[in-house]
């Protein structure tokens, strides 16, 4: 079983207490996680996943002073992990992204993301808590099923229930011109 | 290598990490860089002769409120951009403040003053090469900030050099005010805000390439 966000939570921060066993263990669950990740966003050998993979674990190793404890730590994760993805595709290496690139690339423009959130933020702001984050873990931050599963620790049927539920009345409010 | 190794190897490394690390690599930064942009000031532009007679008047601290209000904000954001999972710019709004108020003196200012004088309140003496100045001194600052930056990990470049740039200029504005002798408010709004956006645009455009990681 995957491991979820309180699990990954608690290593991360005793790692930063100091504690090596337990940022070795963080490290080791990091790994499945992030092969899938990559495996369903880039298509290339498994050598060259491999390489992603512990690039990214490096980088998760050298920057986790960035790690505010107060904050998910899923977040944190996936955020370096799409990071080195798209750094990897920008220099050219021999992975190539499956689809959606230009969401990926797009996403990194700062001005025009920023006020487009501003108002997916105001629109999430009108669902109840667990269909707004659900929404923005599968639709926005592009994370799988599975994984905002784990994030959340929700369960898969859950998650899928509370997106769709979610949008259906996004899709009401915007079409009825909002309350 | 293979990636067991690499995480027996890399745990072999696990100093604890104290909190509030980002703020203070970020601080450290910017006041090393601003040594060197103050030893610069005192050694080749040399300090306004009448500065204690200057401390103690309005023009003064309107200048440094403007400057380190700036260079509050810019931090606060570069501190932000530092992480990852950045998320949104919450505090953007806050820069317009300083702006906003400055901009009120600038217009209470040429109320007061005839029309006559006005290109010159807004000239001054120096108009010509403060911006520049600001600049030249934002870059240690800058360079300080790009050491602080080794260590973490922004991931939208270009707005957090942008940020950094920033904060560069702002920060160099303030330690400018010990030289630079100029009085009005539409003068430091103009070709001070100027020097500091164009930290802050070098910035932009280095950021992509100098904080990959």
């Amino acid at each position: 079983m995957r491991a979820d966000e309180d699990e990954l939570r608690g290593l991360m921060i005793s790692g930063l207490d100091g504690n090596a066993g337990d940022h070795a263990a963080l490290l080791r669950l990091l790994v499945p996680i992030l092969r899938g990740y990559y495996r369903r966003r880039a298509s290339g050998g498994d050598d060259e996943i491999e390489d992603l993979v512990q690039e990214t674990l490096i980088a998760v190793h050298t920057r986790r002073v960035t790690y505010d404890r107060n904050r998910a730590f899923t977040g944190w994760l996936f955020a370096i992990a799409r990071y080195k993805m798209i750094d990897n595709f920008r220099r050219g290496r021999r992975l190539q992204p499956i689809d959606g690139l230009e969401d990926e690339l797009v996403a990194d423009g700062f001005e025009e993301s920023s006020s487009a959130r501003i108002d997916v933020d105001d629109l999430l702001g009108t669902l109840p808590d667990k269909q707004a984050r659900m929404i923005r873990a599968t639709r926005i931050e592009g994370l799988s099923i599975a994984e905002a599963a784990a994030a959340g620790g929700l369960g898969e049927s859950d998650v899928k229930i509370s997106v769709h539920r979610g949008i259906k009345a996004l899709i009401t409010r915007i079409q009825g011109g909002g309350r | 290598m293979n990636t067991d190794d690499l995480i027996a190897q890399l745990s072999s490394d696990v100093p604890p990490v104290r909190r509030h690390v980002v703020g203070r690599r970020i601080a450290v930064g910017l006041l090393a860089g601003a040594l060197v942009s103050g030893a610069f000031v005192v050694m080749a532009m040399g300090v306004r002769p009448d500065i204690g007679k200057a401390m103690h008047g309005f023009a003064f601290w309107m200048k440094w409120s403007y400057t380190i209000s700036l260079a509050i904000a810019a931090l606060t954001m570069t501190a932000q951009l530092a992480r990852p999972d950045s998320g949104r710019l919450r505090w953007l709004w806050l820069m317009a403040i300083p702006v906003l108020l400055l901009a009120g003196l600038g217009v209470f200012e040429l109320v007061r003053t005839p029309p006559a004088q006005w290109l010159a309140m807004w000239l001054g003496q120096s108009w010509m090469t403060c911006p520049w100045r600001v600049l030249a001194l934002a870059m240690p600052i800058f360079i300080g900030l790009l050491w602080s930056f080794r260590r973490l990990a922004p991931t939208r470049l270009r707005a957090a050099g942008a940020a950094a740039g920033l904060a560069a200029g702002a920060f160099a504005a303030t330690v400018y005010c010990i030289h630079c002798p100029e009085v009005s408010a539409i003068f430091v709004l103009t070709w001070y805000s100027l020097g500091i956006l164009l930290a802050a645009l070098v910035g932009a455009l280095l950021g992509p390439r100098l904080l990959r990681w």
